[in-house]
């Protein structure tokens, strides 16, 4: 491995709080490690720029390893980024070359309000699962294992549903801001299994009009957010949302 | 915007409280409502235009063959109008679903990205293909309508051929003097092409919306559905060079 280093100009959102109109500024990094990831690579501009007296970039990170879904940022008009299945935590340095200008932007979406710099609120998220992405059990003793048959193809549908780290990658990349692609994978995750059918039509049809309440856009099926999503959740789960979302609206009710 | 939004939105509204029918209004109220009905006069639109160029086709068998068509087809009479009358109907409440699904998404994202790029690949067409330009190929066609509307049926510019009267005069030799008239010819083609690009994302697109999709059959679905974007742009088109290229007997 080489030890390269990189000499970089960051272009960098800098917004002081939610209702102040912020702007970019450019800042020059130099001696950057190729081994670095990107947010260690600005924990180093984070320090230069303590050391010179000026306020730090803000951005959201956790645990650093690509399955919190906490860290996003828009590198270069990418989510997460210019490679595919991959977190910009996970995103190093040797992606980028010597003298790059990188434009390094919040996720921008209106049901998305940005916090400070890079920090955006995705409690819009929070709000779509509360209004029906779970599975009301009354506690009890556990069924046996083997009680209820779920094929095991049926299983892994769920289960690459379920990769989804609610990240917003989809919201950030997709041209209508939409986010047809987390609410999607949030309804399939549960629809598929027999403990999630139970509620199905409630949950898509909740989940649905909470998505439009938050003031996200429409899907227009560009399949931008499948390129973006970090844990690879497929646009398959949308068609499967509308299913769900025709049955619901004829079937549900008396 | 708004006001013009909330304008739109009124008769929605009230249908809403309609008992029996304001369930599915409401559903059609939502985001996915709105796009499984832009899918469903999507592809309602298509089969219509299977139709006609079914129908126009008979222009390449000859005189008295079109001019056939065009008879029986007026001789349908009530009938033709209860079926233009549903057309327009689907024309408006398609275009209605895009405008009222884009005001929705410019309202989602009001500061744009100072950079944006797409991380799909193996698009012929730049930004993201033919998905980014459905609004604007949509419009090329509704002008291509009026345009051909005025030509065709009421005959604004006085070509020749056509009659006060239906289902007399020589339809045939209307046709061609309106395609004849260069300017038209052009547009007419650059029309096509739009619809071309336009289709080649709408009927995968109105697919996926109504939830039509499977890895078994998810290729075959988006072949398809470009497949039949182009047959029907470069049938018509075939229609517009056609007088050009062939001098009647």
């Amino acid at each position: 491995m080489s030890n390269d280093t990189l000499n970089l100009t960051l272009r960098i959102w800098r917004q002081e709080n939610a209702t102040s109109t912020g702007a970019f500024r450019d800042y020059k990094l130099a001696g950057v490690s190729t081994h670095m990831s990107f947010l260690e690579m600005l924990d180093v501009l984070n320090e230069q720029l303590i050391t010179s007296g000026e306020e730090p970039v803000e951005f959201d990170h956790d645990c650093r390893e690509g399955i919190c879904g906490m860290c996003s940022l828009m590198i270069n008009g990418k989510a997460h980024g210019p490679d595919n299945a991959t977190t910009t935590c996970q995103l190093h340095m040797r992606r980028f070359n010597d003298g790059d200008t990188i434009v390094i932007e919040p996720w921008r979406a209106t049901a998305f309000p940005v916090v400070r710099d890079l920090v955006v609120d995705r409690s819009a998220f929070d709000r779509i699962i509360g209004a029906g992405g779970y599975v009301s059990v009354n506690t009890g003793n556990a069924p046996d294992g083997n009680a209820i048959p779920v094929p095991s193809t049926t299983q892994e549908t769920a289960m690459d549903a379920a990769a989804c780290i609610g990240c917003g990658a989809c919201v950030a990349a997709c041209k209508n801001a939409s986010a047809m692609l987390f609410v999607s994978a949030k309804v399939s995750q549960l629809a598929v299994l027999p403990q999630g059918k139970a509620e199905r039509n409630e949950r898509v049809l909740n989940m649905v009009a909470q998505m439009d309440k938050e003031g996200f856009g429409h899907c227009t099926n560009t399949s931008e957010c499948e390129a973006a999503c970090p844990a690879e959740v497929s646009v398959s789960n949308i068609a499967r949302l509308n299913r769900e979302y025709v049955r619901a609206s004829l079937m549900s009710g008396g | 915007m708004n006001a013009v939004y909330k304008i739109l939105g009124l008769p929605a509204e009230l249908l809403c409280k309609v008992p029996g029918i304001g369930p599915i209004v409401k559903v059609c109220c939502t985001s996915v409502g709105q796009k499984i009905l832009m899918a469903l006069t999507g592809l309602s639109l298509c089969g219509f235009l299977v139709a006609h160029l079914g129908g126009n086709l008979n222009l390449f068998a000859g005189k008295d063959a079109f001019n056939g068509y065009a008879e029986k087809l007026h001789s349908l009479g009530p009938l033709l109008a209860v079926a233009e009358v549903g057309l327009f109907a689907t024309f408006l409440l398609h275009i209605g679903l895009a405008v009222s699904t884009t005001a929705m998404s410019r309202a989602a994202r009001k500061n744009e990205y100072e950079k944006k790029a797409t991380k799909q690949s193996g698009f012929i067409l730049p930004n993201g293909g033919a998905s980014n330009l459905m609004l604007v190929t949509g419009l090329i066609v509704f002008a291509y309508l009026v345009v051909h509307i005025l030509d065709m049926k009421l005959n604004v510019r006085g070509f020749p051929g056509a009659s006060e009267i239906p289902g007399e005069g020589d339809k045939f030799e209307h046709v061609r003097a309106v395609l004849l008239d260069f300017k038209t010819a052009v547009f007419y083609a650059v029309c096509m092409l739009a619809l071309g690009i336009h289709l080649s994302h709408g009927v995968r697109s109105a697919c996926q919306s109504l939830g039509i999709s499977h890895p078994r059959w998810n290729k075959l679905i988006s072949i398809g559905g470009v497949l039949f974007a182009w047959l029907i742009a470069a049938g018509f088109t075939s229609i517009v060079v056609w007088p050009w290229a062939v001098v009647p007997h």
